[in-house]
């Protein structure tokens, strides 16, 4: 009797805590969706923004901030795949493997604040770029580099090695083998990588705020120094913070919905590959 | 395989080395520049409460304690609906239900921390001023409503891993214990539970490093008050004043203001190098125990 008690107290306690979880995301995309769909409207995004926020679109900031994510990912993908492969390929010692996967770890807890004060000292000051487009896209490509990386290092980690033997034993080069096998039949695990990190860092303010993003007056950037970019995440950080005006209400939660549109878009495409690997890693 | 100095395997070390150069400058660029704090207070810095630009009093003290009372908060209450939710999901439900449950935790991971501070300053900051009105505060900005935004922002974190850490543990053994006659909760308790323990710390342990490192959110609700030593540490009192944490000072415009002048700038860069090293060390404690996690828990 006390036995079964307990179980169903249990089971009932964890429950709540899952639907708590749930809940929240629930909760969190209405009430982002009930106030945010009336700001959307084709000239809200194709307008740039007028009376600081209170009227106009976010054309610019959207511009803005596919700039900086597309900057990332090229900037991302070298380093990503170099590292994926010293890992599988060329690091055969295990130490040497764990001292990688220590510093990748590290490296994705990094606060992102601190990433922002080392692009403000190198980028803004030492290169003197200024706010500049690619400082932003620099520090971003920093932060979702560990993501791409192990996901990668993952799809590697299951590819079959009768692959790389085969080619092996056709008389194939090391470097043949990576650009022809492993490369291409990994490709899946590039892909969804970079997708979780650019779902990761779409969001991201703190390495952005000092070093690329402004709040107006900027549209396409025309070099490299001085050019700022307006973003979705600092549209929203900066009229949250003092503004009582309603009109600029709508806007703010409107700017919300396509950023969440975004970063749930992304990282749903993401999702089959992404649990597949999972699956594979977990029972492969 | 004969492994030869292509070019590939050039680029391959090339690049690399970008990654882990990148890494060791971070560090060896914020102790330098903040050489001149050390030499101007000497270790008042980390024990000094008062943070004075104009006069160049630089105490880190508050922000410390700030961090330290927003993340711990925030893991007292994140960590124990987390792992309790990923009991439930991986113990409790069939795979298709536990699959939902997992896209939506992935999805809440996923969602912009300036998304989660717009909804702490319009909701979460008044529902905390109505709870706290029995303590009379002077606003809904306080370390408190900063602790609860953090608690739902590494939620998912805490979750997805503890799910991994449960799933790990090998289904046969929770066979044996169910035909030993325990039932499903029994050997959560006997068997999940116990063999999974290093994995759940883990997990707990990158939650907490996610709440020390966390600005924006956290920057927009916690009111960013210098200089608020508490008269009475042991009490509530410090948690529903508003304060300051390191990764909001850093965020602030003084940031901006600070470069011109090298002890002050110093101090900036020695916030973020102890910031740097706490969560760092977090994080080297949380890989040790669970070395190297096998999800990728997206934010």
């Amino acid at each position: 009797m006390r036995r079964k008690l307990v179980h169903h107290l249990f089971r009932g306690i964890t429950a709540l805590c899952a639907l708590l979880a749930c809940g929240i995301l629930g909760w969190l995309v209405w009430a982002i969706a009930r106030r945010g769909l009336p700001a959307i409207s084709w000239n809200f995004f194709t307008e740039q923004i007028k009376l600081v926020g209170a009227s106009g679109g976010i054309f610019f900031n959207i511009i803005g901030t596919g700039i900086l994510l597309l900057t990332a990912l090229v900037a991302t993908l070298p380093v990503a795949v170099s590292l994926a492969l010293l890992h599988g390929v060329y690091l055969r010692d295990g130490k040497r493997k764990r001292a990688l996967e220590t510093m990748l770890y590290v490296l994705n807890g990094m606060p992102s604040i601190v990433c922002g004060i080392f692009g403000f000292i190198v980028f803004v000051n030492y290169f003197g770029w200024g706010k500049s487009w690619l400082s932003g896209g620099l520090l971003l490509a920093i932060i979702m580099l560990p993501t791409v990386t192990v996901a990668l290092m993952e799809r590697m980690a299951t590819l079959p090695s009768k692959y790389v033997e085969a080619a092996s034993g056709l008389g194939m080069r090391q470097s043949q083998i990576i650009w022809s096998v492993i490369l291409p039949q990994t490709l899946s695990g590039i892909i969804t990588g970079s997708l979780l990190g650019l779902a990761r860092i779409a969001g991201e303010i703190a390495p952005i705020m000092f070093t690329a993003t402004i709040f107006a007056g900027a549209s396409f950037p025309k070099g490299i120094k001085e050019s700022p970019v307006l973003s979705l995440p600092y549209h929203i950080f900066i009229l949250v913070q003092d503004s009582f005006d309603p009109g600029v209400a709508e806007k703010i939660w409107g700017t919300a919905l396509v950023m969440l549109g975004l970063v749930f878009t992304l990282s749903l495409i993401a999702l089959p590959a992404r649990l597949k690997i999972h699956e594979e890693a977990h029972h492969g | 395989m004969v492994s030869r100095w292509s070019f590939t395997k050039i680029s391959t070390f090339f690049f690399s080395l970008v990654a882990a150069g990148i890494m060791v400058a971070m560090l060896v660029l914020l102790i330098v520049q903040s050489i001149p704090v050390w030499k101007h207070e000497g270790w008042s810095f980390l024990t000094g409460t008062k943070w004075f630009m104009r006069t160049h009093e630089f105490g880190a003290a508050p922000m410390i304690l700030g961090t330290v009372l927003v993340s711990f908060t925030a893991l007292l209450l994140a960590g124990p609906v987390g792992i309790g939710a990923a009991v439930f999901a991986s113990e409790f439900l069939p795979a298709r239900l536990r699959l939902a449950v997992k896209i939506i935790i992935e999805l809440l991971a996923g969602v912009p921390a300036v998304v989660y501070g717009l909804l702490g300053v319009l909701f979460l900051r008044n529902w905390i001023y109505d709870l706290l009105t029995p303590f009379d505060p002077l606003s809904g900005d306080t370390l408190l409503t900063g602790a609860v935004l953090l608690a739902v922002m590494i939620l998912p974190t805490v979750m997805t891993l503890a799910d991994d850490a449960l799933r790990s543990v090998p289904a046969a053994q929770r066979t044996a214990a169910r035909g030993l006659g325990l039932n499903s909760t029994e050997v959560v308790l006997h068997v999940s539970l116990p063999q999974s323990a290093r994995g759940l710390l883990a997990a707990l342990l990158l939650g907490l490093g996610r709440a020390l490192g966390e600005a924006i959110a956290v920057f927009l609700v916690v009111g960013r008050q210098d200089n608020q030593w508490p008269e009475k540490l042991l009490s509530i009192n410090p948690l529903i004043e508003s304060g300051q944490t390191i990764t909001t000072k850093l965020a602030s415009s003084e940031t901006n203001i600070a470069y011109g002048d090298p002890i002050h700038w110093g101090a900036i860069c020695g916030l973020a190098l102890i910031l740097m090293l706490m969560v760092a060390g977090i994080t080297l404690a949380s890989a040790s125990l669970q070395f190297f996690s096998r999800s990728r828990h997206a934010s």
